[in-house]
């Protein structure tokens, strides 16, 4: 007998790794007496198979809408009149020390041309940047206070979807699937769709499954109609041809002489369900019985907002169909098609909100009147927000110190802002939220303890948070 | 299982999971015992965790199992006289007995072969070897084979692989800009070449530890310190953290020595004195102080006219990369992406790297001081320390030695490889062991501490680690006293314990009623089906090869142009160890069954099953390419008779002649479908996929 602190230990599971599978990790009494072990084998032969959290959860699935590159809090969620005042001049002592990546101490203060407005029953102060997210910004909960612990790309953009800096472990979407599995059994769990425009600074590694099983790998899907890899035949294969082949080998391999296991039973099950998923994922990535007026919401058919809300509208589709953890990236390639404004923050910004923010702001009404947003957490933002101070006269750098996030749908309480930094959006001063509560929130909302979904690895149960987080109470 | 909340503000707070053994369907009285067993570990827990902080490095400490000196072990006496045929199998067999289980019958010999073929060289084996084999009746017909797989080149590819997992190797930098580190697959190459050529285990460790300063005009020992090379590296533009990038890399490295040679997590005491180990926070640091003067060492492999003309061509092409760039930031629309095009063509025009070799050097001029870190924070230095092995592993007031000591990693390579010394010989004997059995005989391979797993056969592991010891630290002769043994010839069903009882008397099979059939890794499924399909180039060592890929997975690399296909296609088929290990971009069919990530050290595979597998094994293009090759291959062996053609692919692929029933199935099949879809099907068969 040994220490389920020590289960590194997976060779073909045995019945018990089938169980704590079934668990994912908070194998607790209450569960354990819940369910039987018939009932856990079942689900354990699909390691996807939907899964209980072990609270009450008022979310089941997740979309992030990943802002790459960072996008300014200043210009967009959190007014600085006072910044405006000081445009040009160099930081008062009062504000404190920052450390930027490319700006320098001596740089100086850089106002907004953006102009800010009361929105909504809540009166909330919103950009003319997001007039369209602005509209629904009494379901919103944003969050003026957020932090993490890097100032550049890579190491930011791991703590975000992983909560560490260094990259290997897993995602976000990894954690997810692998706490609750998938509701749909023709799609895989959990899916990212990157800006076609290309590579972000963390690469591959921000969205992988880290130490989880591959089950839990994301699913990239790719631009175009068949997004995903290996989902379309061979050439010269029909489905008739591959219907016939995939029934030769499981009738193969149940006339195999070998003695029969639960894995055994579990492989020929992923066949069956590949098979399934050739057949009917592509009519979910079918658009076209989509009605026009839902391509107008979502700005699809016209620039520049096509693109960002074909990925969104796809994103509703996926989520409706019970796929549990859907990233939408706005921003890709070199640093200026990202959100990452170090030349000029006017230019960057005007153009990134133009391709987004009515995708934005459709999607979520799409999820309200689908009545799909009571049960779907929509979060928003970037691996950091940007510098007070002007990069090269117009510019804004990476800042990691104080920066804007946004909560809606899922259970989370809108028309309300947690927390705030000081006037000069320098630094959260105000009931500050790193990273971690971000997660620790969005596992919560999805029924679990930060410490309820857990996994063993080198030593240690890792979880997605490195320190303990904290649920923003204001606004579950 | 429960989960203990630790208090909110302490690095590295993980939850724990302490033990529950089987007890996880708990009901009713069971709930009552599990909840007792709570506060008891608990409150077991909690002193541990007072204790370690409130007290030195003591007898109580000294006197953890894994500290412990190897204790002389002899082969107990057992019950069955005749089932032993090695000192290993009469420790298996006394704990078999003493939980009142059998050991299971032989495994045929059809499946003898091909999985001892697998363990030791990733590949199946021939159906020529397989009748050989079965026919031979030589009363050491089983030692003559294992003997050609050692001395085959296969043996060090194969185990090469569980090395390079283990010290988490990439040819990369990984994070933003993944650069490639020039000349990494040497240090593979150098891997390979150990195991084939048996270099004993103290100077595997010591040339991968200090090649550099034991034989500065070694080639092969500047290679072996590659070791401290294969880490992700984060370099950022205009980094301002110089001194953090610094303390990144030595901390992984220091984590790395501990997590490999000693099994023991040292990466936690770089806060906080280890909360259950004891490893102080000074001994964290003293140990990273053997690395305080090394730094990268990039040694060119040409002439200096060579390297001359190499730098000249290179600055051009950079000067003009330059100028492109300036005027981008003028342009837009098309003629953006005219600009943008010819930036990636001249890019791409930029001389490959010269040959050169990855290692390091001491350099006492560069060399970071180092100070135990407040909570591990760079700017928080408290006292300078020098350079000390583990406290717990040396005796009372053992003293440290001076900063600039010369030499500092040949000193901790001495320490490590002393006979005295517990750890070493313990964690690579139970490492050899996992790879032939399913699971280690402590089953946290990296640790050894009192987080890991407690030894299911302590006494086992010091008979093995001795025999290493005594054996001049050859790890072939352990293989061949673990694969020959009763143990190992077990088959995977045990009729002599019903399932119902091993399940409950030993539900992971600890102690070993029966052989644990395994799942191929990524690469031996590959390796796999490029045997069978006839396609498998041999050609041994060089550099990588990269395979050409989705063009969308490409675009996810912030530098596209780093990937660039292997041009002669007949280094496409090569083994799989010899595919680039890029930390930013894996391939697919590698990432589905189950490949580590190339980041962390990972001394343990997953294996998972799931529907992307099977879509990879339908639809993906090396499964494809190889059916094709499979089905050309079965034609010119066996001709166009079906019958034959599913005769040879059953002896190829799964290394015995189709039942009948399996026969008639596949004929009825070929009426109707090609034989490529009936040669991909065969690619999918549990008895190609797994090891019995």
């Amino acid at each position: 007998m040994w220490n389920d602190a020590a289960q590194h230990v997976r060779f073909l599971r045995t019945r018990r790794e089938f169980i704590r599978d079934g668990f994912c990790g908070f194998g607790s009494i209450a569960l354990a007496g819940m369910m039987r072990e018939e009932q856990a084998r079942a689900e354990a032969v699909n390691p996807l198979a939907r899964k209980a959290p072990p609270r009450a959860a008022k979310a089941k699935s997740v979309i992030f809408l990943f802002m790459a590159g960072g996008p300014s809090h200043i210009e967009t969620f959190d007014p600085k009149p006072l910044l405006d005042k000081l445009n040009g001049q160099p930081r008062p002592k009062e504000f404190g020390e920052a450390r930027y990546q490319f700006v320098k101490k001596d740089a100086k203060l850089l106002g907004t041309r953006r102009t800010f407005k009361k929105h909504g029953q809540a009166g909330i102060e919103v950009s003319d940047l997001f007039p369209h997210t602005a509209a629904c910004v009494d379901d919103l909960a944003i969050i003026r206070s957020c932090q993490g612990d890097r100032v550049v790309h890579s190491a930011a953009q791991y703590e975000l979807f992983t909560g560490r800096i260094v990259p290997g472990f897993p995602s976000m979407g990894s954690w997810v699937t692998y706490g609750l599995g998938s509701e749909n059994r023709s799609l895989p769990g959990y899916v990212v769709m990157p800006d076609p425009l290309g590579a972000l600074e963390g690469g591959q590694p921000i969205y992988s499954n880290g130490f989880l099983p591959a089950v839990h790998q994301p699913t990239l899907f790719r631009a175009g109609q068949r997004p995903v890899l290996n989902l379309d035949l061979p050439e010269g294969v029909t489905m008739e041809q591959r219907r016939e082949t995939v029934r030769l080998i499981r009738g193969l391999n149940e006339a195999n002489p070998l003695p029969q296991d639960d894995e055994f039973s579990a492989r020929m099950s992923a066949y069956d369900l590949a098979f399934k998923m050739q057949t009917e994922a592509p009519a979910v990535f079918d658009l076209s019985r989509e009605s026009q007026e839902t391509f107008k919401l979502y700005g699809v058919g016209r620039e520049p907002t096509h693109d960002y809300g074909r990925r969104c509208l796809l994103a509703r589709r996926l989520v409706e169909t019970g796929v549990r953890f859907v990233c939408v990236v706005s921003g890709g390639g070199p640093g200026n098609k990202q959100w990452d404004a170090h030349g000029d923050i006017e230019e960057n910004h005007l153009r990134m909100a133009a391709q987004t923010d009515q995708p934005v702001a459709g999607l979520l009404h799409d999820l309200k009147r689908r009545g799909l947003l009571d049960s779907t957490l929509v979060l928003w933002g970037g691996e950091f927000g940007r510098s007070p101070e002007a990069e090269g006269g117009k510019g804004r750098d990476h800042h990691n110190l104080g920066f804007t996030m946004w909560m809606a749908g899922g259970g989370i309480k809108g028309g309300q802002v947690v927390g705030a930094t000081d006037e000069i959006g320098l630094r959260a001063v105000e009931d500050p939220h790193h990273f971690r509560d971000i997660h620790t929130t969005m596992l919560h909302q999805l029924g679990f303890d930060e410490d309820e979904l857990t996994y063993p690895h080198l030593g240690r149960n890792e979880r997605l948070t490195l320190l303990r987080g904290e649920v923003i109470s204001q606004i579950v | 299982m429960l989960a203990i909340k630790k208090p909110g503000q302490n690095k590295c707070s993980y939850a724990l999971i302490p033990s529950s053994d089987a007890s996880t369907e708990l009901v009713g009285v069971e709930q009552l015992l599990t909840i007792m067993a709570r506060v008891t570990v608990l409150l077991a827990m909690l002193r541990t965790v007072v204790e370690l902080h409130s007290a030195t490095i003591g007898p109580k400490e000294r006197a953890f199992w894994s500290f412990q000196p190897l204790k002389p072990s002899r082969a107990p006496s057992v019950t069955n006289s005749t089932w032993a045929k090695t000192p290993v199998d009469r420790f298996i067999l006394a704990k078999l007995e003493s939980a009142g289980l059998t050991p299971a019958p032989p495994a045929s010999r059809q499946d003898w072969i091909r999985r001892v073929a697998f363990d030791l060289t990733g590949l199946p084996p021939s159906p020529e070897d397989v009748a050989a084999f079965v026919k031979d009746p030589s009363p050491d017909a089983h030692e003559k084979y294992v003997d050609r797989l050692l001395s085959s080149p296969a043996y060090g590819e194969r185990w090469a692989q569980h090395w390079l997992d283990v010290v988490r190797f990439a040819e990369t930098e990984g994070f933003e800009y993944d650069r490639p580190v020039s000349g990494a697959w040497r240090f593979r190459d150098f891997v390979i070449r150990s195991f084939r050529e048996d270099l004993p285990y103290d100077d595997f460790l010591t040339a991968q530890l200090a090649g550099d300063e034991l034989a500065p005009q070694d080639r092969e020992m500047q290679i072996a310190a590659g070791f401290h090379r294969v880490n992700p590296v984060r370099r950022n533009a205009s980094n301002q953290d110089v001194s953090a990038t610094r303390n990144e890399v030595l901390t992984e490295r220091t984590d790395m020595i501990g997590a490999a040679f000693l099994g023991v997590t040292v990466g936690c005491a770089r806060c906080h004195d280890h909360k259950f180990d004891p490893i102080t926070q000074k001994d964290y640091y003293q140990m990273q102080a053997f690395l305080a003067a090394t730094q990268e060492n990039d040694i060119p492999c040409v002439g200096p006219d060579e390297h001359a003309a190499w730098k000249s061509r290179t600055e051009t092409v950079n000067e003009e990369i330059a100028r492109l760039k300036e005027s981008l930031k003028a342009v837009t629309g098309e003629a953006e992406k005219r600009l943008r095009e010819k930036l990636k063509e001249t890019e791409a025009r930029l001389p490959d790297p010269l040959p050169s070799l990855a290692s390091i050097k001491n350099d006492p001029a560069l060399l970071t001081p180092i100070h135990l870190l407040k909570r591990g924070d760079p700017e928080r230095k408290e006292e300078r320390v020098g350079m000390k092995g583990l406290s717990v592993l040396l005796p009372d007031g053992a003293k440290e030695m001076p900063p600039e000591t010369p030499n500092p990693r040949t000193a901790l390579a001495r320490w490590m490889t002393d006979p005295r010394h517990p750890l070493t010989a313990r964690v690579i004997a139970n490492r050899i062991w996992q790879h032939h059995f399913g699971a280690g005989l402590v089953r946290t391979p990296n640790d050894f501490g009192a987080n890991g797993d407690r030894p299911s056969h302590p006494e086992l592991l010091d008979y093995l680690a001795g025999e290493l010891i005594r054996g001049g630290w050859k790890l072939k002769r352990l293989h061949r006293l673990l694969v020959t043994s009763a143990s190992y010839r077990q088959a995977v069903l045990n009729p002599g314990v019903p399932d119902a009882k091993a399940r409950a008397s030993d539900p992971d099979n600890r102690w070993l009623s029966h052989f644990n059939r395994r799942r191929l890794e990524a690469e031996e499924l590959r390796d796999a089906m490029l045997a069978v399909s006839g396609m498998l180039d041999r050609r041994s060592e060089g550099e990588s090869v990269l395979l050409p890929v989705d063009s969308d997975l490409v675009d996810e690399l912030y530098k596209p142009t780093q990937w660039r296909v292997t041009e002669d296609r007949s280094l496409h088929y090569r083994r799989s160890i010899y595919l680039i290990a890029k930390r930013n971009l894996r391939l697919p069919f590698m990432q589905v069954f189950d490949q580590p990530m190339l980041q962390t050290s990972c001394p343990r595979r997953e294996s998972s099953t799931h529907a992307p597998q099977a879509l990879e094994m339908l639809n993906g293009r090396t499964a494809n390419e190889l059916a094709n090759a499979f089905a050309a291959r079965l034609k010119r062996e066996a001709g166009a008779d079906p019958r034959g053609q599913v005769e040879r692919a059953y002896l190829l692929a799964v290394g015995r002649a189709p039942t009948p029933a399996e026969r008639d199935l596949a004929l009825e099949f070929l009426k109707r479908s090609p034989l490529k879809e009936f040669a991909l099907a065969t690619f999918s068969l549990n008895a190609f996929m797994y090891v019995e």
